[in-house]
């Protein structure tokens, strides 16, 4: 390379650095200190459980590499209970794999709060507090439930919760996922028993519902045609909208039943200085902007920095269960469920 | 077994007797170890976690609780008996149909002029390499009742009747011809084997072609279908992913579904689960216990010392029948579920208003492989796999020839203890296994958890019996008076193995190297508590795909494994040609 043009280059290439390093630095410093930044970033990479969707984590993964490219996130993905023994016995071993760890069962977090270091938010005062079970764990993923149908076989979409006990949804035309699947879906058909009333079961099962063992099954079930309408988490059912299924979502104005998640950095990760960053990026304003634009999330921030298409904040409650109940109804108010639904469990 | 050398072998024995005298407990002891480490350890924690509360490495042996709750729970648990008796008459249905579909393929193939045979061997081993749980899926989508491929076809030609797969008929005809495979590979081998002069005998003495083949044929190889239909029935009785695709919409339930649920509820029973894999083992104990009732006494050898050419039936033009019969089966098995899967995986949405709709080409494109390779985990699995498959095939095919050989061609004390521990892990579900193996071995000292390695182990302690089984039938057959032939001539037994056992069972242990690669690159039970970040296989991103309701990326997911699977098996099996070919006439 001639000098000149080496010197051309430098200079260049400095002034890019200057130009759009700066911005990025400046981005990085919104979640951490400079310190901080650079010890995360010497640890170079932290590993990641989750019980999530690995393709939605792995969406995360790369929105925050933008901002931090050099720290490299492996993420490990199980179904929610096989993750839970998984992190038990990895723990018990002294095996532990985890740096952070992404789980939607609060309960059986709460369990394993022990495992998990002492950490918060810069923004901690920014989320409700009846989304927390224990200042180590945080909810870097809402979900929240949404009625979704087919456009292509609904002819008068269901406009609220109380239009899926309508006699002209009768016929397995209604599917569900089935109560004693996990969390998510307990969490729904507390809010319907609670909120839409003590009977609500018994007419909506009077229709003839269809009952899958996931969520996944029963988007699939949905845009297939095998049934038309029915309850989801709203991000299972988003993505496909926005990749131009013929389906559609709403959310209905008695109210979203969500559910926050409970996240948390182990005591024994790696890369702990990472493994922070990862979460304060996650549970910054950017982090769930980003979940709630691309993947179809809510928010757990009591200051929504936005909301889902079709969402109204003046119409639209969110419905966070009591946790105490959450614990103590599940497994007699489970019980009921499968007999009014004749699930056999 | 000719006079002489009966007589001779005592003789032949004499000058090696001391050193194999030593050798023969030292064999059986070193095979025993390795089995307690395999097979005893796991299920012994499994025994712990199904006899109490506690989980032995999280509250440690000490916490030891014993409670028999877990089994009473199960035993009185009336939806578990429903569970039961509908996996009875799923996999008991299932067997019959695969038993029926693998016999009749296996002898089109092997003992008839059909034409192409060779296509159509390879072709109908292809049910063998997609994951159940894509077979489920697959046919979900030819055979649901309110939008089925076929359902839809059906209604264009204007025809009243309408397929329901969501049912136990469904589980049934999707068991039966997913697993006919496993009957094929197991009788064809013995078919290959088989002395034709036996046939021609009875021809001679004036039966029928027919007669030949049920009085014959058929109870000649009666091992070989016997193990393949038991094996077939106990797989399937493991299986998860065909239920869960098709008994779940209809609210049929079969044991590994409800201990899927077990394993996956918030919090996970899997002490409950380990007490019904345990009534599941109990079952296969049963079953492999009336299997050697049935065998014992009775000789099978039908491998002798005479040089013989496996012989073709003339069919005449009867061929093209059978050649047709096996152009249906294909379609059945093979075109139909490929082509919805191929559908599944272009079309980026699987709504079809009517059949027209099939055709709007504007629904398909590359988009679901496109993301499967943006996606930098297929890679890493696609490689990860392969080395676990390739480790596993390796080191459980020598392990099984070891294990085969002892138990089927010595009479060293122990052997039947080798066996029974050979066949248990055959019972227990892939989920429950999975935890087990995670008990056991996560708290040994070394590197082994996270590495390829415990997943290659697991995957060896697994598929042990399935390998052990396949190369049982290739040793039954062969002659006793071969081995005594080369021990006259001098040989060592190791010698004698070399030269003699291990060329006359290569096609064997061929196709058993070949079966337990496949089902190491298919298994996702034991994958999904062994693997890490850095060893995830397939089979886990494929049920992630599954998981998170994506049937497009899921089908072309499995395509992708199906080629690469295939592409792998094409090579093995003409490299075993070439080698059989070189043995046999070299």
């Amino acid at each position: 390379m001639k000098r000149r043009t080496f010197t051309k280059a430098a200079v260049l290439g400095t002034a890019g650095i200057l130009t759009g390093g700066l911005p990025a630095m400046a981005q990085q410093e919104k979640f951490g200190t400079k310190e901080e930044i650079a010890a995360a970033e010497k640890e170079g990479g932290l590993t990641y459980y989750t019980a999530n969707f690995a393709e939605t984590e792995q969406e995360v993964i790369k929105e925050f590499n933008k901002t931090f490219p050099k720290i490299k996130v492996a993420m490990v993905r199980a179904p929610g209970g096989q993750l839970i023994t998984r992190i038990k016995t990895e723990a018990a071993a002294g095996k532990l794999g985890a740096d952070v760890v992404n789980h939607s069962d609060r309960g059986l977090m709460l369990e394993l709060q022990d495992l998990f270091a002492d950490y918060k938010p810069p923004n901690a005062a920014d989320y409700r507090p009846d989304a927390l079970v224990s200042p180590k764990l945080w909810p870097g993923v809402t979900l929240g439930w949404a009625i979704a149908y087919n456009t292509q076989l609904v002819k008068n979409a269901p406009k609220t919760w109380m239009d899926l006990t309508k006699p002209e949804f009768k016929g397995k035309q209604i599917g569900q996922v089935v109560g004693p699947s996990g969390g998510t879906t307990w969490t729904r058909i507390m809010f319907e028993r609670q909120v839409l009333g003590e009977d609500y079961w018994q007419k909506q099962a009077a229709l003839g519902i269809a009952l899958y063992p996931s969520g996944a099954p029963t988007s699939d079930a949905l845009v297939r045609g095998e049934i038309s309408i029915a309850p989801l988490l709203y991000n299972i059912i988003y993505t496909k909208i926005v990749e131009g299924a013929p389906a559609e979502a709403i959310f209905a104005p008695e109210g979203v039943p969500i559910i926050p998640y409970a996240d948390g950095v182990t005591k024994t990760a790696k890369s702990p200085n990472a493994s922070k960053l990862f979460m304060n990026w996650r549970l910054s304003k950017e982090g769930q902007s980003f979940q709630i634009a691309k993947l179809g999330n809510i928010t757990s921030l009591k200051d929504p920095p936005s909301f889902p298409k079709g969402w109204d904040p003046k119409v639209v409650k969110v419905w966070v269960p009591n946790f105490e109940q959450f614990e103590k109804l599940r497994e007699p108010w489970l019980n009921e469920w499968n007999k009014t639904y004749g699930y056999r469990q | 077994m000719t006079a002489t050398s009966a007589e001779a072998l005592p003789a032949a024995r004499e000058a090696t007797d001391a050193p194999r005298r030593l050798a023969a407990p030292l064999w059986v002891g070193a095979l025993l170890i390795v089995l307690a480490f395999l097979v005893i350890y796991p299920l012994l924690m499994l025994v712990f976690g199904a006899l109490s509360d506690s989980n032995p490495i999280v509250d440690g042996f000490g916490a030891f609780r014993p409670s028999a709750k877990h089994f009473f729970d199960v035993l009185a648990n009336e939806n578990v008996h429903l569970a039961f008796f509908n996996a009875l008459a799923a996999c008991g249905g299932g067997t019959i149909l695969a038993v029926v579909i693998g016999l009749a393929f296996s002898w089109i193939v092997v003992r008839t002029n059909t034409p192409f045979k060779g296509f159509i061997a390879g072709a109908s081993m292809i049910p063998l390499f997609v994951p159940p749980l894509v077979a489920g899926v697959a046919w979900g989508i030819l055979g649901s009742p309110k939008t089925g491929l076929l359902n839809t076809s059906l209604k264009w030609i204007g025809i009243d009747f309408r397929f329901d797969f969501y049912s136990m008929s469904g589980l049934i005809v999707v068991f039966g011809i997913y697993y006919a495979p496993y009957v094929y590979m197991f009788t064809a081998s013995a078919l290959r084997n088989m002395d034709p002069s036996l046939e021609e005998a009875s021809e001679v003495a004036g039966a029928s072609a027919f007669t030949t083949i049920f009085t014959v044929t058929f109870p000649l190889i009666a091992p070989a279908i016997l193990a393949g239909s038991l094996l077939s029935f106990v797989v399937m009785l493991g299986i998860y992913g065909v239920p869960a695709a098709l008994g779940a919409p209809a609210n049929i339930n079969v044991l590994t579904t409800y201990i899927f649920k077990l394993t996956a509820w918030s919090p996970p029973l899997y002490n409950t689960a380990a007490a019904v894999a345990i009534l599941l083992m109990v079952v296969t104990a049963i079953l492999v216990w009336a299997q050697q009732r049935v065998l014992s006494g009775k000789s099978y050898a039908t491998v002798a010392g005479k040089a013989f050419r496996p012989r073709s039936l003339n069919l005449g033009p009867w061929r093209w029948f059978t050649f047709s019969l096996a152009l249906v089966y294909l379609f059945v098995v093979v075109v139909l579920p490929t082509l919805a899967l191929v559908i599944a995986a272009f079309r980026k949405f699987l709504f079809f208003r009517d059949f027209n709709a099939l055709f709007d080409w504007k629904q398909y494109s590359w988009v679901h492989f496109e993301s499967v390779f943006d996606n930098p985990l297929t890679l890493l699995s696609i490689w990860n796999t392969l080395k676990v498959g390739v480790i596993t095939a390796v080191v459980g095919g020598a392990l099984a020839f070891a294990i085969g050989y002892t138990v089927n061609r010595t009479t060293v004390s122990g052997r039947r203890s080798i066996d029974l521990l050979a066949t248990l892990p055959v019972a227990i579900p892939g989920l429950v296994v999975g935890v087990a193996y995670l008990w056991a071995w996560i708290g040994l000292p070394g590197g082994l958890y996270g590495t390829i390695w415990i997943l290659a182990l697991a995957f060896v302690a697994r598929f042990m019996p399935d390998t052990v089984k396949a190369l049982s039938t290739s040793f039954l057959q062969i002659h006793k008076e071969l081995e005594e032939a080369a021990w006259i001539c001098g040989r060592g037994l190791l010698g004698t193995i070399r030269t003699v056992v291990l060329p006359l069972a290569k096609p064997g242990v061929v196709a058993s190297m070949t079966l337990l690669f496949v089902l190491a690159i298919r298994e996702l039970g034991s994958s999904l508590f062994l693997y890490t970040s850095d060893t995830t296989v397939m089979a886990v991103l494929l049920l992630d795909y599954y998981e998170g309701g994506n049937v497009g990326k899921t089908a072309a997911f499995s395509l992708v494994q199906t080629v690469i699977l295939g592409v792998l098996l094409g090579l093995t099996t003409w490299i075993s040609r070439e080698t059989t070919q070189n043995t046999r006439f070299n």
